[in-house]
């Protein structure tokens, strides 16, 4: 186990370089000088030269790139661009809570509603219910979340205007808040990024379930006359779950890139929309932050996802 | 880890059972014409017709698929993704007499129908016999911007794909058939690609480098004008992000066409690596690359409307299925049409190329669908 830990962490750290190097030289070579862009046409020389010292931009890239990698390991972001002086720290600290949320909530509605989904599915494979319920599954699956958000913003915008309901079709509320508002303000962004990765979860926990309803031990808990309940949830289920551990890593990639487009299209102040505006100001400090934040989070949930995977099914080799 | 060897596996017995010949008696039977069990000195043979050709097994995948009523359905709706962004302006922009704009003065179809081309007289509208889709903010004709942003999908599809193919079964192919330091390469570089989430470095890449692609391909034809110089960046973004998933589909596959015995075969008889893979693993790759391509354009035409919702591909005044959405999604509470309208064909193309993908798979490999 410890061995497999080592492993995994040397892999963690090597996709780790890999990630900042691609975002610190796709900064390094980015167009434009940004401290002449800081300073507007009229400026002298030893200001020029001050700020550039001060943003370390006076030494060969590598260096830079060293000095990079030694701030991250620091938590230290280096400043913005766009608002001199301002830590990228104190920014990605305004967005992360939000992000954080509406992730948290969108993974768990995933879970808690995809995986019964795709059992059930599998318990009834072939009928109706199981051919109607893939569908939808497969059109969630394929639908891109914008279009989503657009369709679920359009559909509340006709409520509002039929009934007179002031439902909000745009913000956030206040963070980990749950008044009546705040859920009018999170209900919907929450919805819409959770159908995506429902599907995905639906459709494993359909496939998984199947595989272990042909096991033997599943056709001899039967065989043993044992109640079509027992076999189902003590021998079927349990084993079934496993795989979908797995899962959890891959959505976490899925979330990120639907926060995207969900934070955007309903206006939510969290990461991906700071990375977004940031692109437009060519803020580079703050768009190489929330890149290599991101990325982390998806390597880390893939590795949280293997070492849980090793911890529910002992069979698997470790190493 | 056990799971990759165990797919393996199944692939590899799945595979064989699509290459087995078909037994020719069988398929008289399921056709309803019962036979007696023929002997093999021909006596029976004898009034009686030859016995049907045994398919090939693309053929008998072609006739799965054919039976397979909602990748046909899909087929036909990508066939005309197709074909109405490449016919449909010529079409269109004849149709109609001239009109007399209170600003252009009389216009004909070629201009009112143009994509680009401003009324603003005319703005909002729902569909009538002048615009068949209605008009958007700034009065331009809604079917001619769409099927400009039908095209500019179809044009960001096929450049990812060649991309996507080309580079995804070269490296692949090497890397399952040598090993070594390209498959170490490989693995290595699929680690950090599947780190990033595919978009997230499309968006840095066009955010990045997006303005100055604008100024530096602005006076280059065909590419440059209209807004689409980022097109070029966001291709380019796309195919890197999506070349690692086919190479390790075809590596996968590469390795198991490896250990089959007519590779083996090949190789005994002093066939060169060179020919081998040529002549005995690329055809091979044949059913594996159709579906995952097919699969990845349902997220390339995602990935290029997405970029341009977020104002990082496709620029004013050019056309593109997200910039349509992006435009309109302001007035969404006002003119609800005009943000459906492109959402909707984008859930068609989407659904479509994934239905067909999942369809292809099935009849490539009967046994993946349980």
């Amino acid at each position: 186990m410890v061995q497999f830990l080592i492993k995994r962490f040397i892999g963690l750290i090597f996709v780790i370089i890999g990630v900042t190097f691609i975002t610190f030289i796709l900064g390094y070579f980015a167009p434009g000088d940004p401290i002449r862009g800081l300073l507007g046409n009229h400026f002298s020389l030893q200001l020029y030269n001050e700020l550039r010292r001060s943003y370390g931009l006076d030494v060969p890239w590598y260096q830079q790139y060293w000095n990079y990698l030694v701030n991250l390991a620091h938590f230290n972001f280096g400043y913005s661009f766009k608002q001199q002086g301002y830590p990228v720290w104190n920014i990605l600290a305004e967005g992360v809570p939000v992000s954080a949320e509406l992730g948290f909530w969108a993974l768990t509605i995933q879970v808690v509603v995809g995986v019964p989904l795709g059992i059930y599915s599998a318990l009834k494979a072939n009928t109706w219910i199981d051919t109607t319920n893939m569908g939808v599954m497969l059109i969630l699956f394929s639908i891109p979340s914008f279009v989503l958000a657009v369709f679920f913003q359009v559909f509340i915008t006709w409520i509002d205007q039929s009934t007179g309901a002031g439902w909000p079709v745009a913000g956030w509320g206040n963070n980990w808040q749950y008044t009546w508002t705040d859920i009018q303000y999170k209900l919907g962004p929450i919805l819409v990024l959770s159908a995506i990765g429902m599907a995905t979860f639906a459709r494993l926990a359909r496939t998984s379930m199947l595989e272990v309803l042909r096991q033997d031990y599943v056709r001899t808990a039967r065989a043993k006359g044992m109640r079509e309940q027992v076999v189902v949830y003590r021998h079927a289920l349990r084993n079934a779950l496993i795989p979908l551990v797995t899962v959890i890593g891959l959505s976490f990639g899925l979330i990120i890139t639907g926060a995207f487009f969900v934070e955007n299209i309903f206006n939510i102040p969290g990461i991906a929309q700071i990375s977004i505006s940031s692109i437009t100001d060519r803020d580079y400090p703050v768009i190489q932050a929330t890149v290599v934040l991101l990325a982390v989070a998806v390597v880390l949930g893939n590795l949280l996802s293997d070492i849980l995977y090793t911890v529910v099914d002992p069979r698997i080799k470790v190493g | 880890m056990d799971t990759p060897k165990k797919n393996a596996e199944l692939q590899n017995q799945s595979m064989m059972m699509v290459n087995a010949p078909i037994n020719p008696e069988l398929i008289d039977i399921t056709d309803g014409v019962m036979q007696i069990p023929l002997t093999s000195d021909g006596a029976t043979m004898q009034g009686r017709e030859p016995p049907k050709k045994s398919l090939t097994p693309l053929q008998d995948s072609l006739r799965r698929l054919r039976r397979d009523k909602r990748a046909m359905v899909s087929l036909g709706f990508i066939i005309a993704f197709i074909l109405i962004p490449i016919f449909g302006p010529f079409i269109y922009q004849h149709i109609g007499g001239p009109y007399n704009s209170p600003i252009n003065g009389v216009v004909g179809p070629s201009l009112y129908h143009n994509p680009f081309h401003l009324e603003s007289t005319r703005q909002d509208e729902l569909p009538s016999a002048q615009y068949w889709l209605g008009t958007d903010s700034v009065g331009r004709d809604q079917l001619a911007r769409l099927m400009q942003g039908m095209l500019i999908s179809l044009t960001v599809a096929l450049l990812v794909e060649v991309v996507d193919v080309g580079l995804g079964v070269t490296v692949g192919v090497l890397a399952g058939y040598y090993g070594g330091w390209i498959d170490q390469l490989l693995a290595r570089f699929t680690d950090i690609m599947f780190a990033f989430p595919g978009l997230l470095f499309a968006i840095l890449l066009t955010g990045i480098f997006g303005q100055e692609v604008d100024t530096s391909l602005a006076n280059v034809p065909i590419i440059g004008p209209n807004g689409n110089a980022r097109l070029a960046l966001v291709s380019l973004a796309l195919a890197f992000t999506a070349w690692p998933l086919m190479a390790r589909y075809v590596r996968g596959q590469t390795l198991q066409l490896k250990e089959q015995q007519f590779v083996e075969a090949a190789r005994t008889s002093g066939t060169r690596n060179t020919r081998i893979i040529l002549r005995h693993i690329v055809p091979n790759l044949f059913s594996i690359v159709v579906v995952a391509s097919t699969l990845n354009i349902a997220g390339t035409v995602i990935g290029e409307a997405g970029l341009s919702l977020l104002g990082l591909g496709v620029q004013q005044p050019g056309s593109s299925l997200g910039l349509m959405i992006s435009d309109a999604s302001s007035s969404l509470n006002v003119h609800p049409f005009e943000v459906l309208l492109p959402s909707i064909v984008l859930t068609i193309i989407v659904l479509a190329f994934s239905f067909l993908g999942d369809g292809l798979r099935d009849a490539f490999d009967p046994r993946s669908k349980d």
